[in-house]
C-alpha cells in the first residue's frame, strides 16, 4: 500500500464519519460538525492526490485553499441560519423542525 | 542519525497523526455533549493540519490552523452557545436503535465503494513530496487560476452579506 492510498483511506474515513454524524446527530449543530468533517476529508484527499504524484503541486494546494474558503463561507451562513431557526422554533432539534402537521 | 532512523521517525509521526484524526473524529460523532464533540473536531483539524505539514505544504497547514481552528470552530462554538444546544439537551437523550442502524449503513456504503476503488486503482506515489514555495503558489493563483480566486472572494462576500441580512430580518419582524 502506497503512502497516497493511506492518505486516501484516512480521507474516506473522515467522509464516512461525517455521513454517520449527519444521520446520527439530533441537533443541527451536530450535523454541522459532520459537514466539517466531510469537508476536511475532501481537502486532505485533494492535497494527497497532487503532492504525492507527478501532478502539479500548486493545483492541490489551491484546491485545498478553495475548500477552506468554502467551509468558512458555509460556517458563517450556517450560524445565521441556526440563529433564525432557533428564534422561530425555540430549538435546534432536527426532528422538531416540522411545520406541515396538525 | 542515519537515514533509516529518520524514516522510522516519519512513519511514527504519520501513524500518530492518523490516530489523532481517528480518535478525534470518533469523539466528534459519538460524544454526548456538543462541547466535547467540538473539542474532538478541533483535534481532528489539528491532525489534518499535521498531515499537510507532513506532505511538505506548510503554508496550507498554517492556513488550516488559522481558518479552521481559529475561525470555523469559534463560529461553531458560538452556534452551540447561542442555541442552547449543549449537554442535557436533545443530544444526550437515547436514540432509537433504527437510527444507529441507518447511520452505520450510510457510513459503510461509501466506505466499501470508495475504499475498494482507492485500493485497486491507486497509481504509484512518491514517498517524499516536493515543497512548493508560497510565491509560486501566489503566481499560480494570480495567473492561471484567477477566476476561481475571484469567485471564492465573491462567495465569501455574498455569504457575509447573507448572514448579516438573516440576522437583521429577525429583528425587523418583531
Amino acid at each position: 500500500m502506497s503512502v497516497m492510498t493511506m492518505y486516501h483511506l484516512v480521507a474516506i474515513f473522515l467522509l464516512c464519519l461525517g455521513i454517520f454524524g449527519i444521520v446520527y446527530r439530533r441537533t443541527l449543530v451536530g450535523i454541522v460538525l459532520g459537514i466539517e468533517l466531510m469537508l476536511n476529508g475532501a481537502g486532505l484527499s485533494i492535497m494527497a492526490s497532487t503532492q504525492l504524484t507527478p501532478a502539479p503541486n500548486e493545483l492541490g494546494q489551491v484546491g485545498a485553499l478553495l475548500v477552506m474558503g468554502i467551509a468558512a463561507a458555509e460556517a458563517t451562513l450556517l450560524l445565521a441560519i441556526l440563529l433564525v431557526v432557533f428564534k422561530r422554533f425555540q430549538s435546534v432539534d432536527a426532528e422538531k423542525l416540522v411545520t406541515l402537521h396538525d | 542519525m542515519d537515514n533509516l532512523t529518520y524514516e522510522n521517525l516519519a512513519w511514527a509521526v504519520l501513524i500518530g497523526h492518523f490516530l489523532i484524526i481517528g480518535i478525534g473524529g470518533l469523539i466528534t460523532v459519538l460524544a454526548k455533549s456538543l462541547i466535547r464533540a467540538l473539542v474532538g473536531l478541533i483535534a481532528t483539524l489539528f491532525g489534518v493540519a499535521g498531515l499537510f505539514f507532513l506532505m511538505a505544504a506548510p503554508f496550507i497547514g498554517l492556513m488550516q490552523l488559522l481558518i479552521y481552528v481559529g475561525a470555523v470552530s469559534v463560529l461553531i462554538f458560538f452556534a452551540i452557545m447561542l442555541t442552547d444546544a449543549w449537554s442535557g439537551g436533545e443530544e444526550s437523550r437515547q436514540r432509537p436503535r433504527r437510527k444507529l442502524a441507518f447511520a452505520v449503513l450510510g457510513a459503510v456504503a461509501p466506505a466499501i465503494f470508495l475504499g475498494t476503488a482507492a485500493l485497486r486503482t491507486a497509481p504509484p506515489s512518491a514517498l517524499v513530496p516536493k515543497e512548493t514555495g508560497v510565491s509560486e503558489l501566489g503566481s499560480f493563483l494570480m495567473e492561471s487560476y484567477i477566476l476561481p480566486f475571484e469567485i471564492i472572494s465573491l462567495l465569501l462576500t455574498v455569504a457575509m452579506a447573507g448572514a448579516v441580512v438573516l440576522g437583521f430580518e429577525r429583528r425587523n419582524k418583531k
